[in-house]
């Protein structure tokens, strides 16, 4: 993915050890090649999985290797979210119960940060990976995450968030569950601390 | 003999029976100096197998305890020797890594030394066998004894994937069962167990529920290690590479051994047996027969009998680098390196030491 100015070898596995860090504690923040949603693209995507993007500097760089597998974002295993995607999550594949691991990883290419942060959307999470709950904070609007949390109701079976910017990626894998947090309220304060 | 190797007469080539001439081996071999390495891969594994296992590992990680299915690739040992557990390191590992592997409790086993050369030889790390200097720690059969942290990762090599496996061999059947989380007929194997033995008498593989939704197997590690898989610091990684399947225990989850009310859960007890080496009784002992020091030692004639009597029995540790350290300084706690107070890991930690000594007297 030199295309992408990411090193195929050691910028992939350092953005994977990063996700898999985000995604096993939920709430926790972690640094990636810039740009991030590119990085988490790049270490996941080849033609053994389908991909939805509508952004053609990716397109080209995994179709130049031929590893662009395209699908619509309900069918495709891996969904690129830009700011401006048309998509419902909601509509995203979940899997079967039987093989609940065929549900898509969303990457959102949006902002994210541990706690609380100015000018993004709060959420509370509890569940494995995360000690007690966790507040993250992620730069997609309450109505989006309202249905992520819809996506992700029918555990097993339901879809992964990534949200990647920057050089920043934080996940919320299925198995938490998820709360759109609205104003700061005492038990939140709690969470807080214990993030 | 291969098509490939006779490639270069195509004569040849079209008959299989046709022998390959001696100096073409040589110089096969000659071009094998060195480590051989040129022209693999970092980490030995080829990219898109890499992104495939980094994939399943993801959505182990998402989904705790259920078995993820991948493309699990040939490696340069057989199938059953550790491939899964391979495959599943080398796509972690780095060049700031520090990578240890222990076989059964040993980092001098012949299985675990191969492992970390051609991770050292391929991927450039670091090697150690100081668990609390590891950043991602490969093993068979046992969880080390010193506490993990979170900055560490623990892969497990798997033989079989399915607790359900063996109250039914059908995998479309158990995968059923899982997908609706159907374990009653595991129950009643419980249940066999205790009518048969009065307790719950498993040895390894000890039926779990992962965040109280899959049933896993934790692979064959003792009783004695599947406590230290319920909310830990760190992550487990499970991986097989005959069966393909990846799964994963996230830190700080609910993690069970199953038990009933009134038949519960038990570690393996050692009454008032000690490490002959390091006088440790709060760790996982296996017994070792060393033939003792009596003179009478005649193999040839004596047959199986009498070798036998002139054995003895001993206990030690199986954490052998654990072992080690308690040799130098045996009051060495199992949370040493931690500065935090109150670290629950397993039996007989310094919090819980009651656990150790408890079933001695039953």
């Amino acid at each position: 993915m030199r295309a992408l100015g990411i090193d195929p070898v050691h910028e992939t596995r350092e953005t994977f050890r990063a996700l898999l860090d985000a995604m096993s504690r939920p709430g926790t923040v972690e640094s990636v090649p810039e740009p991030a949603d590119y990085a988490v693209v790049a270490t996941l995507v080849d033609h053994e999985v389908t991909v939805a993007t509508d952004d053609e500097t990716l397109r080209e760089a995994l179709s130049s290797q031929g590893r662009l597998d395209a699908a619509p974002p309900e069918v495709a295993d891996i969904v690129h979210a830009r700011e401006s995607h048309a998509f419902d999550v909601r509509e995203c594949t979940r899997g079967t119960l039987v093989e609940p691991s065929g549900g898509a990883t969303v990457v959102y290419e949006a902002e994210c940060a541990s706690g609380r942060s100015e000018d993004l959307t709060p959420v509370t999470l509890f569940g494995p990976g995360v000690d007690g709950t966790a507040t993250l904070s992620v730069g997609v609007p309450p109505s989006e995450l309202d249905a992520l949390a819809t996506a992700q109701s029918e555990y097993p079976r339901g879809v992964d968030a990534v949200f990647a910017a920057g050089d920043r990626v934080a996940a919320i894998p299925r198995s938490v569950t998820l709360t759109v947090s609205d104003e700061t309220t005492a038990d939140e304060t709690a969470a807080e601390e214990v993030a | 003999m291969t098509d490939e190797r006779t490639a270069d007469d195509p004569v040849a080539s079209t008959d299989g029976g046709t022998t390959v001439p001696t100096d073409s081996v040589d110089a096969v071999l000659d071009s094998l100096d060195g480590d051989g390495l040129s022209g693999y891969n970092y980490a030995y594994l080829d990219e898109h197998t890499k992104r495939e296992v980094r994939r399943a590992t993801l959505k182990a990680v998402a989904v705790p305890g259920h078995q993820v299915p991948y493309a699990s690739r040939p490696m340069p040992l057989a199938r059953g020797w550790g491939t899964g557990g391979i495959q599943a390191s080398l796509s972690l590992l780095g060049p700031d890594e520090t990578f240890k592997v222990v076989d059964q409790g040993a980092d001098e086993s012949v299985n675990a030394a191969n492992i970390r050369r051609l991770a050292e030889n391929t991927a450039d790390v670091e090697t150690t066998t100081d668990t609390t200097e590891a950043g991602v720690v490969q093993t068979r059969h046992r969880i080390p004894e010193e506490v993990l942290t979170d900055e560490q990762i623990l892969v497990l090599q798997v033989p079989i994937t399915d607790p359900l496996r063996k109250v039914d061999s059908s995998d479309a059947a158990n995968r059923r069962r899982h997908a609706h989380k159907n374990y009653g007929k595991m129950w009643v194997h419980l249940y066999e167990n205790v009518v048969e033995w009065g307790e719950i008498n498993i040895a390894s593989r000890y039926p779990t529920m992962v965040a109280e939704r899959y049933l896993m197997d934790p692979s064959p590690i003792p009783r004695w290690d599947v406590p230290k898989l319920d909310d830990a610091e760190n992550l487990y990684v499970f991986a097989a590479g005959r069966e393909a399947r990846i799964y994963a225990v996230p830190p700080h989850t609910d993690v069970e051994p199953l038990a009933f009310e009134d038949r519960e859960f038990t570690v393996e007890r050692f009454p008032d047996a000690a490490c002959h080496a390091c006088g440790s009784t709060d760790t996982y002992l296996v017994e070792v027969s060393e033939e003792s020091e009596s003179p009478q030692t005649t193999r040839e004639e004596g047959g199986g009998e009498a070798a036998d009597s002139s054995f003895e029995t001993r206990y030690a540790c199986n954490d052998s680098s654990f072992c080690e350290k308690r040799r130098e300084d045996s009051d060495i706690p199992k949370d040493h390196h931690l500065d935090r107070e109150g670290v629950d890991w397993g039996p007989g930690t310094p919090d819980n030491e009651e656990a150790s000594s408890g079933g001695a007297g039953e």
